[in-house]
């Protein structure tokens, strides 16, 4: 076996805050509801409200250290050992990801994602429009990113480009995600960029498509239609037993995230349809190859 | 990825190839590879498939412990196949969805070079093998859409990656008690065994009619009534009767966790599966 193992779960230390923060969340969840506390008497002795609460237990925000210990207390936590765990927890899962530095460019609802992505131990996408952010190339990245940014000086440009590219270390970090693609047919057809940018791109694609832990599936276009028609979408699984999936669609303005059971399961379902309906990764790779030949 | 320019069970446009019986592609009915999933802790379950699997456990409490000394049973088994015992190829049939310690990653461990097949009929067990179950550099996986029922297909396919004139362990883990007719099981056993070479090994776990007579047999009713593939349970004797002809290999066909256990803890863990592996002479 490799020394990466593709999906398994990455050490404590690179799971990165927002991952911590889901755990602690849920965590928290869990003793609360034990505990027969609702969110509104939880949300009163912490002086919030019931949604801080909520959002607290979701992970979605950073975590007071006093906010956690009259949790703990309100909750029947009296075990110092385990008191001391949740509030170590509470202090890491607000550390700053290494995305922090881009905080100028980035919006909160793509800042959470980056932190999933981050700490994901499987990444589905399905990608109707272009190629996935964690396969482009510089110059295709540069061309889809002045395609939503037409004013931008630039300055504000290269940093865009330079932010998604830096996050494709994830590609290349120990113990990365797997991740698993399926790329409409018509994201490949659209030469972005250029016919010259986009041939370097499906060459970016065959290759990256060749790391053992990433898998490339081409939904051509006589097929898929059903299946497709929600349009581009992620599904973000943790190692954690206990963390849910989280869907992630991103829209012009702001993203949504879904992790209602229900929900979720309904996008996990196309996403499977859809990955029995596109071509193999073998054929795949023909197909690219071929693709490439034509671009 | 496969070793070879085309791979087994695709039709020349490469998309999966049609099987002879689709199963269908319904997330509203239980389908037992993700009610397994389910019951080994994974996420690729649907409401159905929780509901067919919470219904079973009702009336069989250890389930969950059960099926995951299934799958502890399956990696010491090619543990011992790809060590002990030299194996460098393995057909696995009814690949299920994949969870930990999977074929080709226990076999590869022990030796990089091993070749693994692996067979479902299942479209989205299919697809999730095909992204996930990816070889090491140096030896070969590969997939194919084929019903247990076909022997015949499997085994024409699985030629593509495997050299028949070379040892072969056919793994049939936790899979043949969805062959309900017995004349069938035996039948299907019998072809395989026969296409491999001496030297070749057979493993397989079946889950078990006289182990938990009681609540395993509702526990297969409430099942049956809820999944869309019906099983069937079997005696000791009549798992036995799989490994006819073949040298059986100690100790035997016994409750899956007693089979060359790691630990006493181990071999301790409730099971409703009998499990054994033979040797071809």
């Amino acid at each position: 076996m490799s020394t990466a193992q593709p999906g398994s779960e990455p050490p404590a230390e690179t799971l990165g805050p927002t991952v911590l923060r889901i755990m602690l969340g849920s965590q928290l969840h869990r003793l609360r509801e034990a505990a027969g506390v609702t969110p509104d008497q939880a949300g009163y002795a912490i002086r919030a409200s019931r949604s801080k609460i909520s959002r607290m237990e979701r992970g979605r925000v950073g975590f007071k250290d006093r906010d956690v210990a009259d949790l703990l207390t309100l909750y029947g936590i009296t075990d110092e050992h385990m008191r001391a765990g949740l509030l170590a927890l509470a202090r890491q899962a607000s550390a700053p990801g290494w995305w922090s530095r881009y905080g100028d460019i980035l919006p909160d609802w793509f800042e959470a994602y980056l932190g999933l992505e981050a700490a994901a131990s499987v990444i589905r996408a399905f990608e109707l429009q272009f190629v996935h952010g964690l396969f482009q190339t510089e110059a295709y990245a540069r061309a889809v990113t002045l395609l939503g940014h037409r004013a931008a000086p630039a300055e504000e440009i290269d940093r865009r480009v330079s932010l998604r590219l830096k996050r494709q270390d994830l590609l290349t970090s120990p113990g990365p995600p797997r991740v698993w693609a399926v790329i409409d047919e018509a994201a490949l057809r659209r030469p972005v960029g250029g016919g010259r940018v986009m041939r370097g791109q499906l060459d970016r694609l065959i290759e990256v498509a060749q790391l053992p832990h990433v898998t490339v599936q081409v939904m051509p276009f006589g097929r898929g239609g059903h299946a497709a028609a929600g349009g581009s979408f992620t599904v973000l699984r943790f190692g954690e037993a206990d963390l849910p999936d989280v869907v992630y669609i991103e829209q012009l303005t702001s993203a949504l995230y879904l992790e209602k059971r229900d929900d979720v399961d309904h996008y996990v379902e196309v996403m499977d349809r859809l990955g029995a309906e596109a071509l193999t990764p073998a054929a795949t790779a023909r197909f690219l190859t071929d693709l490439a030949r034509q671009t | 990825m496969t070793s070879h320019g085309t791979p087994a069970g695709e039709r020349p446009d490469g998309t999966a190839a049609e099987p002879l019986e689709r199963p269908t592609f319904d997330t509203s009915v239980a389908h037992i590879a993700r009610v397994y999933n389910y019951w080994l802790g994974g996420k690729d379950n649907y409401a159905a498939d929780r509901a067919a699997g919470d219904r079973a456990i009702q009336s069989y409490p250890e389930m969950v412990s059960s099926v995951r000394s299934n799958r502890a049973f399956l990696a010491r088994v090619v543990r011992y196949l790809a060590g002990e015992a030299g194996i460098r190829q393995f057909l696995d049939i009814g690949t299920g969805i994949p969870a930990a310690n999977n074929t080709h990653e226990v076999a590869q461990s022990t030796a990089p070079d091993c070749r693994v097949v692996y067979v479902d009929n299942d479209p989205i067990v299919l697809a999730h093998a095909r992204a996930l179950l990816t070889s090491s550099p140096g030896g070969a996986t590969d997939y194919i859409d084929a019903d247990l029922r076909d022997p015949g297909t499997i085994l024409s396919q699985a030629a593509q990656t495997l050299d028949f004139s070379r040892p072969v362990a056919v793994m049939l883990i936790a899979v043949l008690h969805l062959i309900v007719e017995n004349d069938d099981a035996y039948r299907i056993v019998a072809e395989l065994v026969d296409v491999v070479p001496p030297g070749s090994y057979l493993a397989l776990s079946h889950v078990a009619s006289d182990i938990e007579p009681g609540k395993q047999a509702e526990a297969r009713n409430r099942l049956n009534q809820m999944v869309h593939e019906k099983q069937t349970h079997r005696s000791h004797a009549e798992v036995a009767r799989f490994f006819q002809g073949l040298q059986i290999i100690e100790p035997g066909v016994v409750p899956v966790p007693q089979w060359r256990p790691d630990s006493d803890l181990e071999a301790k863990c409730p099971s409703v599966m009998w499990g054994g592996v033979g040797r071809k002479c």
